[in-house]
């Protein structure tokens, strides 16, 4: 097959089912319904790591976790959650809220927008969890 | 004479038929509500690791060409190109795809390029184009020597590669159910890929088929689908990105930083390339079979059921 027939084949192929997906409303959907939500993802990655607290974020989008092996993020990706713990990141305070940096090239960072009230709480609880 | 033989690039020529199938499930999945999952970004991923799959091939192909082409002018066997030889070439470059796919799973090394075939937690069509990039640096084109000193021209050897692969396509969807009992028994079939995909413990390392199901049969490694444990799609800890190029390269550059931390001995250096995905010298992770073991622990009544024996 001609090179340029097979580039214009990838390229709109590839355009075209993104812009489709995005207009039937398919991009980021994932919300954490409740604490419980937020649980069952935790458990999904660590079954055996029981959390003991749950704070759920305003935008439903993360939580913080604490364990007895201390504390553990779950945080929305595409239609799906995402969990790790919290040990070893760094933690940055953003315009929107704050900013976790986990040192992994396959989970580099999470987002999680935090009122500016919910910021400080929010903060404590990651340090001292 | 037969250093001519070529047939046509299957892959490439597939493309318009992969992106009409997408169309069509996911008009399936939109109009039935049901049948499995699309998200724009997982997808346009999927998606860019497929295109960047077959640009891989364009720029690299040409190693495993060379050696392939070596190992045919040192045979002394040539087993022709009439329609029964191709059919067995068939037949065995999916065995050769059964043990390639299953070295994929037990050995870091290569499964820092396969890994990202299953870092989707979707399953559906554009999971299949979900692709490595780095299939060249896992060496494997070895596992297909022995076929081409057998007499296998290496251009029918791709040949039927390229057919195994587009036969995998259709087989990731939700959409199908089960087929006929004789079809499950014999090929692969969405349900057994499906399992193949799953992170659920029992569902790990099992079912490496690519068109045959009979090889994971005869080698123990079949795990059915269980009507009473839907599979949990996607990798033991899922990725935290849809970054294409940290899909393709994160095992790689986990590799490194594994073998080179300070303080450890050669023996630990080699071992996090080629021993299971999960092992650490310090027992901080965990690989399958140990994954396994700590489900049993706390599930004792599953010892014995597919998957835990
Ligand atoms: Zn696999
Ligand atoms: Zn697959």
């Amino acid at each position: 097959m001609p090179l340029e027939i097979l580039l214009i084949l990838v390229v709109g192929g590839i355009s075209g089912i993104a812009v489709i997906l995005h207009l039937l409303g398919l991009t980021s959907p994932r919300r954490l319904r409740d604490a419980e939500d937020a649980r069952a993802a935790w458990l999904r990655e660590f079954p055996y790591e029981l959390p003991t607290d749950i704070t759920l974020s305003a935008d439903q989008r993360a939580a913080l976790i604490t364990t007895q092996a201390g504390p553990g993020l779950v945080w929305c990706l595409g239609a799906d959650t995402v969990s790790r713990p919290l040990s070893g990141s760094d933690l940055s305070v953003t315009k929107n809220g704050l900013r976790v940096d986990f040192h992994d090239v396959g989970a580099p960072h999470a987002r999680i927008s935090l009122p500016d009230a919910d910021r400080q709480k929010w903060r404590d609880l990651m340090r001292t969890a | 004479m037969t250093d001519q033989l070529t047939y046509p690039d299957v892959v490439n020529y597939a493309v318009p038929f992969f992106i009409v199938a997408i169309l069509l499930e996911l008009v399936w999945i939109v109009v039935k509500g049901r049948g499995g999952r699309y998200e724009t970004r997982d997808a346009l991923t999927s998606l860019i690791m497929g295109a960047g799959n077959v640009a891989s091939g364009i720029l690299l192909g040409f190693i495993a060409w060379g050696f392939f082409m070596l190992l045919w002018q040192i045979t002394p066997l040539d087993l022709g190109t009439s329609v029964w030889v191709v059919v067995l070439c068939f037949v065995l470059d999916d065995l050769r795809y059964y043990w390639v796919h299953r070295f994929g799973h037990r050995i870091r090394w290569v499964w820092a390029s396969h890994v990202n075939h299953h870092s989707s937690q979707h399953y559906n069509l554009t999971t299949a184009l979900r692709q490595t990039w780095t299939g060249t640096f896992t060496f494997m084109m070895i596992v297909r020597a022995p076929l081409i000193l057998l007499g296998f021209h290496p251009a029918m050897v791709l040949f039927c590669g390229g057919l195994n692969l587009i036969y995998q396509f259709w087989i990731h969807t939700e959409a199908i159910h089960k087929l006929p009992r004789w079809f499950e028994s014999i090929m692969n079939t969405p349900s057994h890929h499906r399992v193949h995909h799953g992170r659920n413990a029992r569902y790990l390392d099992c079912n490496y088929a690519g068109v045959f199901i009979i090889w994971d049969k005869m080698f123990g490694t079949f795990v059915p689908e269980q009507d009473d444990e839907k599979v949990d799609y996607g990798l033991v800890h899922n990725l935290g990105t849809f970054n294409p190029l940290r899909v393709a390269f994160h095992e790689w550059i986990g590799i490194f930083k594994d073998m080179s931390q300070s303080g450890l001995t050669l023996r630990e250096r080699l071992m996090y390339a080629v021993a299971p995905p999960g092992w650490s010298h310090d027992q901080s992770r965990e690989t399958s079979d140990q994954i396994k073991a700590s489900h049993l622990a706390h599930h004792p009544e599953d010892r014995g059921t597919p998957g835990f024996s």
